[in-house]
């Protein structure tokens, strides 16, 4: 029997080892063996070394192309670097913050404003296509590698940056010992197969899209990597093209999905599982999906990047455990805190904290924050305090009731008011500025006091912040109003938005662009 | 319906989605790029449009060829079946 990986590449090597002609990674354009992917990535591991990279150096990757992504992940970890892979849009402010914060020596992207940022910080940066070019080629002799790096399975090789309750993100260390803990974890309750296409329409900046590379290689799946194009209207297409038989989604890909089926002629046959991250999935989309697919198998999740999962459902429990976000992962337990930190009874709400190997290292280069949010008992053992508030059943079933601080989810992301709200008042004319995070069916609120119109707010903290992050709606007052302690009231707040009229006009930017 | 027609509907479809007015479009103008659309606010778009002027969607049909721009999206909508109109 193999050892078990202690690397994060030798995931991929052992695939490769156990089934070199499999297909590892399709695309509509083609497709990789597991054989070709490792042979791959050793090239573009060659490349990065020639380029003076070195254990414990970081590499930031912000690009949309997921096999590229791929070899670099693999390329870094064979070497002892630690990546760090931003969502294509990361750019401008948001992109400096992240240089500044984790000190990279190397920069890959497509973007040429990229490029800009890389030269002004006196870092190297390498175009993602001619690596990725170079690294598939089979004539391109292979720099010889380091012979032992002397990687540890307990150095990190890996930083996510997040959002929190601070106005920068900050990134969360993984070490290869704590990926591949919960790569396994995941595996034992999802069971890919090796026969299995898993089609994956989420970026791979996203990190369940990065462990759907892991997942596919410990089970010797294909995974198949839909564009963001390709993953949008066309979904249900793409899915039959692909013949996928797994999907992992948010809710939105879920409610995509039924709402295609319910115009469809009841294909995706081979469809046999989905699964669900992000925020919950709605009670209408699974019936709709049971209705049109009777073999789908869901099996829903809840997790956060400190710990990367923290529980699934077995497959189909939500029906016989409605309203529940799964079981702890196998060889990790939760519990329920009170606010004085003593554990609660079954059945009680509190916060969720979590103990086992997929308590990640904590935050790079923020010990206070680390020390707040991954306690050691007895100054001993890591827990890491979540900020999820809930309760567990008698059986251990989770159930999520909400958070106590400033994040939300919007489409999936996990967003901080506080980012938000200090990306508006950065642009010039507003004064103040107030998120409303999204209840029911409404999107996210950003309320501003500005002498500028609210499309002009919206434009202007895309300097400062990723698109994705700015709330579709901005409404402009005379003043936010404020409780008794000078805080922003955010149910006064609620109110007064309510009355007014969505009344904006078209800026001048926004026609700008429009006019090319 | 002509490219006309199509360009109006797509106008009020587009302020429904973007919770903001959405005038004079266009054929250049890239969904992705320029309106900023995602996969769901597209899918909204369609679902506006169904409403609107009875796009009758075929999700085998849909491709993303067809979500590129505004006048590849027309020519989508014009080469579509249309049915009954709900609002």
């Amino acid at each position: 029997m193999t050892r078990p990986a202690q690397l994060l590449h030798e995931l991929l090597d052992q695939a490769a080892e156990r089934s070199p002609h499999s297909v590892a990674l399709s695309t509509q354009g083609g497709s990789l063996t597991y054989g070709e992917l490792a042979e791959a990535s050793v090239r573009m591991a060659g490349r990065l070394h020639v380029e003076g990279l070195k254990r414990g150096d970081r590499m930031v990757v912000t690009a949309s192309d997921g096999l590229g992504i791929a070899l670099l992940v693999y390329a870094a970890s064979r070497l002892g670097i630690v990546f760090s892979v931003l969502h294509e849009q990361v750019r401008g402010g948001p992109l400096e913050h992240v240089v500044k914060d984790c000190e990279p020596e190397l920069l890959v992207s497509d973007d040429p404003e990229v490029a800009h940022t890389a030269i002004r910080h006196h870092l190297t940066f390498l175009r993602i296509e001619e690596l990725v070019r170079a690294a598939l080629d089979p004539r391109t002799v292979s720099a010889p590698l380091p012979e032992n790096p002397g990687t540890l399975t307990v150095d990190p090789v890996s930083l996510i940056y997040t959002s929190g309750t601070t106005s920068l993100p900050k990134a969360v260390v993984s070490t290869h010992q704590q990926v591949l803990f919960s790569a396994t974890a995941i595996q034992a309750c999802l069971d890919y197969r090796a026969d299995d296409v898993v089609y994956c329409p989420l970026p791979l900046s996203f990190d369940y899209g990065l462990y759907q590379v892991y997942l596919s290689a410990l089970s010797g799946a294909r995974l198949h990597l839909g564009t963001v194009a390709e993953a949008g209207p066309p979904l249900l297409r793409s899915l039959e093209a692909a013949g996928a038989t797994v999907l992992p989604g948010v809710p939105s890909v879920a409610d995509r999905l039924a709402w295609l089926l319910r115009r469809g002629t009841g294909r995706l046959g081979r469809l046999r599982l989905l699964t669900n991250t992000g925020a919950a999935l709605s009670d209408s989309t699974m019936s709709a999906l049971r209705d049109a697919l009777p073999q789908l198998r869901i099996q829903v999740m809840y997790g956060l990047t400190e710990c990367k999962r923290t529980a699934i459902m077995p497959p189909d429990g939500d029906l016989t455990h409605p309203g529940s976000c799964g079981i702890p992962l196998p060889g990790t337990e939760v519990f329920v805190i009170g606010d004085d930190g003593e554990r609660l009874p079954a059945g009680e709400i509190g916060q969720f904290v979590v103990r086992g190997p997929n308590v990640m290292a904590g935050y790079w280069r923020r010990p206070e924050l680390t020390a707040e949010r991954f306690p050691r008992t007895g100054g001993l053992f890591p827990e890491l305090r979540t900020g999820d508030y809930g309760w567990q059943d008698k059986d251990g079933y989770l159930y999520f009731s909400g958070r106590r601080d400033d994040l939300y989810k919007e489409r999936g992301f996990r967003l901080s008011a506080t980012e938000v709200e200090a990306a508006a008042t950065r642009v010039d004319g507003v004064t103040s500025a107030a998120v409303l995070p999204p209840e029911g069916r409404r999107t996210a609120i950003l309320a501003v006091v500005a002498d500028i119109t609210a499309d002009e707010v919206r434009e202007g903290m895309r300097d400062h912040i990723e698109p994705f992050k700015i709330p579709r709606r901005c409404v402009r007052l005379d003043a936010l109003p404020t409780n008794g302690n000078g805080k922003v009231d955010r149910k006064k707040l609620a109110a007064l938005v309510e009355q007014t009229p969505a009344t904006s006009v078209i800026t001048e930017a926004l026609q700008a662009r429009l006019a090319h | 319906m002509d490219r006309q027609n199509v360009l109006t509907a797509l106008e009020k479809a587009l302020t429904d989605v973007l919770e903001r007015p959405v005038t004079g479009l266009t054929g250049d103008v890239k969904l992705f790029d320029d309106l900023h659309l995602d996969s769901t606010t597209m899918l909204e778009m369609l679902m506006a449009l169904e409403d609107s002027i009875g796009l009758v969607v075929d999700p085998e049909d849909l491709d993303a060829d067809d979500f590129v721009s505004v006048d590849t999206f027309t020519d989508f909508v014009l080469a579509s079946r249309l049915g009954q109109v709900t609002a």
